[in-house]
């Protein structure tokens, strides 16, 4: 059974000129899978993030997370919803900023009332994977962006959550703490099998997923699967993304 | 759009965040006008014991001017340091400093114009109501609407003067910082509030302290002790905000079994943020609340006078006429207030007791005493029974004399006094043993005895057979008229003693008192404080909400990003409600109620000076603020929160 099942899922903006956000997405992500999902601006990627985090609500078809369909749940067990079964990482980390890293990472685990002990093992565990254990005792205007995103992708998964959505996760980093985060991003999946779904407009970090679904215009696209070279991925990307137009749009789509 | 145009959008679409600061500033120039409509009324100016309300209008006038140049600078100050990145992006853009004083200053006035317009048009409405309500206090005829020209021209052009004067300096805080700091703003959370665990409890024990010295002190060191423990007190406050409070929150993040437990961890992280950003804002309010309490509580205390005041005047009337070289007037004053007193239909007893004043060689303790006056005992007695007052007190003997207490409240200063013993010239010891249970004769109509601790001391009472071997230097006699109804007796005898009192120490030859005169004096004197004090409360109390209102509007972009992180990461709704509920209501009523502490511990110093409970009056006035701040709580409250959810999802 996959993790998440998307069916069939449209969204429609109503107003005076009404917008097909997303048309008829359909798509389904497998327990410890790392799913990129790219197309040009306004294409639909964050509306398609939102619905999938119970944000948003979809005009027709649905979202299956782990089995469960959160539609139709009121705001309270949606949040209930959110907080057992997604784990969250933002473009701009969104660490608050009057915790110290340790208690941002804690947080998830504090709101579902765990005990001291077994939140202090699970932050051990955590803070080991991602490298951060020097990092506890400060406070989140201390540490560079690269810490930062790790600390939010420690908050994202210490609650061992069903899936991931990672938003734009490398879009407020240079390159060389972009690399470390999908690195590490991509090494957490690897190992704790993760289930992880990401929206980016970056070729590197899209090139760390094993699958990139590209979309356009609210509607499905393409696919593409890794293979063995992450380069020779990285190229397909960077290929698919001039034909899409939007990012590489200034790219001919064959190249002479 | 030219650059006056340009000033004024900037404040008519920022309305929200001005909107505490506008509303607090025109109900001070409305209370400005009120109060300056009330002392140039003629009624009041030309009245000469109203005179001295106007004049205590007056204080209460200074004081709200004074606190509202406070009140603009502080608010003025923290609007221009929330613009800072407004201020770059202008400066940026080629705005010269020049072009940006004259816009901050042109903001201001229009702002501090429209209040004082808005103050001052409101003041012409509600001033006919204001009248009322003020001669109610003062328990007069309702005093007509009139509008002398100095009330509007004393409040525009004071508060014009202080807008002006304060839009001129703030300019010191535009400063030459450059664009690039600008740009950089004020961020939150940049600094760890610097805590100092030996400072905390230096603030502890400073309150402690100052609760203790309070509580422990007596009617004889109560003037000396009030500015140490005021002082120690008001630095125990600063320190409770800016070390203690932030020390607690603190020790309780270490505890994780408390702090890691459900919403424990958002709520007291948000709120040692609020509480370092507004420690100093909540110091004030503190301060000024607890000042503002204990003036209305003790001038709202004004109705245990009257009880007071039967006891302190046993006779509703009483006259002395001074012997020894006076041509005594006595019999014509007399024959005078009995006259008026029946013109008024009061029914009254008479009582006429001789009083002996004895020559003192010498005297133990620290007085000199020349001349000592002495009362028999029957005559006491019979002073009491006139009074209507009961005593058990044994009948003296042999040389013993008890000393004549002038009002109730020396009672506290008895425990303190040194009990003399004096030898008379012609041979006699005579040693106080006591004092009274009662007042027999009334404050100013004996001389007081050369006491260093204060109080009313005047003269002995003794024995009838030593009395009787007393030679006089002279004999003055004291005539009481006794009423039930002494607060009629107000301006009788008014050609004798127009203020209701002649003591016995002026150059006359008789001493008079009218206790019905000087309860009114007394009582309009305390009603008018009591308006005043309520007046002043008011503001500050409205001016303290529009400080927690701006600080809240400020953190609101700040609150609401950090809502929507945390609403996606599966906060619920009610979660929410919690925290943000919790953490208001701690901003909202610490300062509260440290203030009401603060004013208990004052009212218990306080109590040594009056004689009766206060308890009730005061509980009423500080339960009256309370549930006017926990009115503010709630409508605050919903504004936040309805804000804080607009764009959540």
């Amino acid at each position: 059974m996959p993790i998440l099942d998307v069916h069939n899922l449209s969204k429609i903006y109503e107003g005076k000129v009404s917008t097909h956000a997303l048309n008829h997405i359909r798509f389904a992500v497998e327990k410890g899978e790392f799913v990129g999902i790219m197309g040009p601006s306004g294409s639909g990627k964050t509306t398609l993030l939102n619905v999938i985090a119970t944000i948003d609500e979809p005009t027709s078809g649905e979202v299956m997370v782990n089995g469960r369909d959160p539609r139709g749940l009121g705001r309270k067990d949606k949040a209930l919803f959110r907080r057992k079964e997604l784990g969250f990482v933002f473009q701009h980390f969104n660490l608050l900023d009057t915790l110290t890293v340790e208690e941002n990472v804690v947080l998830p685990l504090t709101l579902a009332g765990f005990t001291v002990k077994e939140m202090e093992n699970r932050l051990g565990e955590v803070a080991d994977r991602l490298g951060i254990r020097t990092l506890l005792d400060k406070r989140t205007y201390e540490i560079s962006g690269g810490q930062m995103q790790r600390v939010a992708i420690a908050r994202a998964m210490i609650h061992r959550p069903s899936l991931i959505l990672a938003d734009e996760p490398t879009g407020s980093l240079d390159s060389k703490a972009a690399g470390e985060v999908m690195n590490l991003l991509a090494e957490v999946n690897g190992a704790e099998g993760t289930t992880v779904l990401m929206v980016t407009h970056d070729a590197v970090a899209a090139s760390f997923c094993h699958r990139v679904i590209f979309i356009k215009d609210g509607r499905f696209h393409s696919e593409m699967y890794r293979g063995s070279s992450r380069a020779a991925f990285f190229q397909n990307i960077i290929d698919m993304l001039s034909l899409l137009g939007g990012a590489g749009h200034e790219l001919p789509a064959v190249r002479l | 759009m030219n650059f006056r145009q340009f000033a004024y959008r900037n404040v008519a679409r920022s309305k929200r965040k001005y909107a505490a600061y506008f509303v607090s500033s025109a109900f001070s120039v409305m209370v400005f006008f009120l109060c300056a409509l009330f002392i140039y009324h003629p009624a009041i100016s030309q009245d000469m014991i109203l005179g001295a309300a106007a004049r205590t209008m007056m204080a209460a006038e200074a004081i709200i001017y004074l606190f509202c140049s406070l009140f603009v600078l502080v608010s003025v100050g923290s609007f221009l340091q929330s613009r800072k990145l407004e201020f770059g992006i202008l400066l940026m853009h080629g705005m010269t400093r020049r072009q940006l004083k004259l816009m901050v200053f042109l903001e201001n006035m229009m702002i501090g114009g429209s209040a004082i317009l808005t103050g001052t048009l409101l003041g012409l409405l509600l001033g006919k109501l204001f009248l009322m309500i003020g001669s109610g206090f003062l328990g007069i005829e309702p005093l007509e609407f009139y509008l002398s020209w100095q009330a509007p021209v004393l409040t525009i052009c004071s508060f014009v003067l202080l807008f002006m004067l304060i839009s001129l300096l703030t300019f010191a805080f535009i400063g030459s910082e450059s664009p690039r700091g600008l740009f950089r703003g004020g961020g939150r959370g940049e600094t760890e509030p610097k805590v100092s665990g030996r400072l905390a409890l230096l603030s502890g024990l400073l309150l402690l302290a100052g609760y203790g010295l309070a509580a422990a002190t007596t009617a004889t060191t109560v003037e000396i002790m009030m500015f140490p423990v005021v002082l120690i007190t008001v630095c125990g406050t600063y320190l409770f905000y800016t070390q203690l409070s932030l020390y607690i929150v603190g020790v309780l993040r270490k505890l994780r079994r408390f702090y890691w437990k459900h919403t424990h961890i958002l709520t007291f992280s948000g709120l040692s943020y609020r509480w370092k950003d507004n420690g100093r804002m909540f110091f004030m309010v503190t301060i000024v609340s607890a000042v503002s309490f204990t003036s209305v509580g003790v001038f709202a205390s004004i109705h245990t006078l009257s009880r007071e005041l039967k006891l302190d005047y046993p006779a509703a009337v009483g006259y002395v006429a001074k012997g020894g070289g006076y041509a005594s007037p006595e019999k014509r004053d007399l024959q005078g207030i009995t006259a008026e007193l029946e013109r008024l239909g009061l029914p009254y007893e008479t009582l006429r007791i001789p009083l002996k004043y004895a020559a003192i060689v010498s005297q133990t303790g620290p007085d000199h005493t020349k001349q000592l006056p002495l009362m028999s005992y029957s005559n006491y007695k019979l002073a009491l029974r006139h009074a209507g007052f009961s005593s058990n007190e044994p009948p003296l003997e042999g040389n013993e004399g008890l000393v004549m207490i002038g009002s109730q409240r020396d009672r506290s200063l008895t425990a303190a006094r040194f009990k003399a013993t004096y030898s008379l010239k012609q041979g006699i010891r005579i040693q106080e043993i006591g004092y009274t249970q009662h007042v027999p004769i009334a404050e100013y109509l004996l001389p007081e005895l050369d006491g260093r601790g204060g109080g009313d001391f005047s003269g002995l009472v003794v024995s009838d057979s030593l009395y009787s071997g007393i030679v006089p230097v002279h004999q003055d006699w004291y005539t009481g008229f006794y009423m039930e109804d002494f607060p009629r007796t107000a301006g009788v005898a008014s050609e004798l003693a127009a203020t209701g009192k002649v003591p016995y120490e002026a150059k006359s030859p008789y001493a008079v008192v009218i206790s019905g005169t000087l309860f009114e004096i007394q009582r309009t004197l305390y009603s008018t404080m009591l308006f005043a004090s309520l007046l002043v409360g008011t503001v500050f109390f409205i001016a303290a909400g529009s400080f927690l209102y701006f600080r809240l509007y400020m953190d609101l972009d700040h609150d609401r990003l950090q809502y929507s992180t945390l609403s996606k990461m599966g906060l619920t709704d009610r979660e929410l409600d919690r925290i943000a509920t919790l953490q208001l209501a701690l901003m909202f009523f610490v300062p509260v109620l440290l203030a009401v502490l603060h004013s208990l511990f004052a009212f218990i110093a306080l109590q040594r000076l009056f004689y009766l409970s206060i308890a009730a009056e005061t509980g009423a006035v500080l339960i009256g603020y309370l549930a006017a701040q926990t009115l503010y709580f709630f409508f605050i409250r919903s504004r936040y929160l309805r804000n804080l959810k607009k764009n959540l999802i």
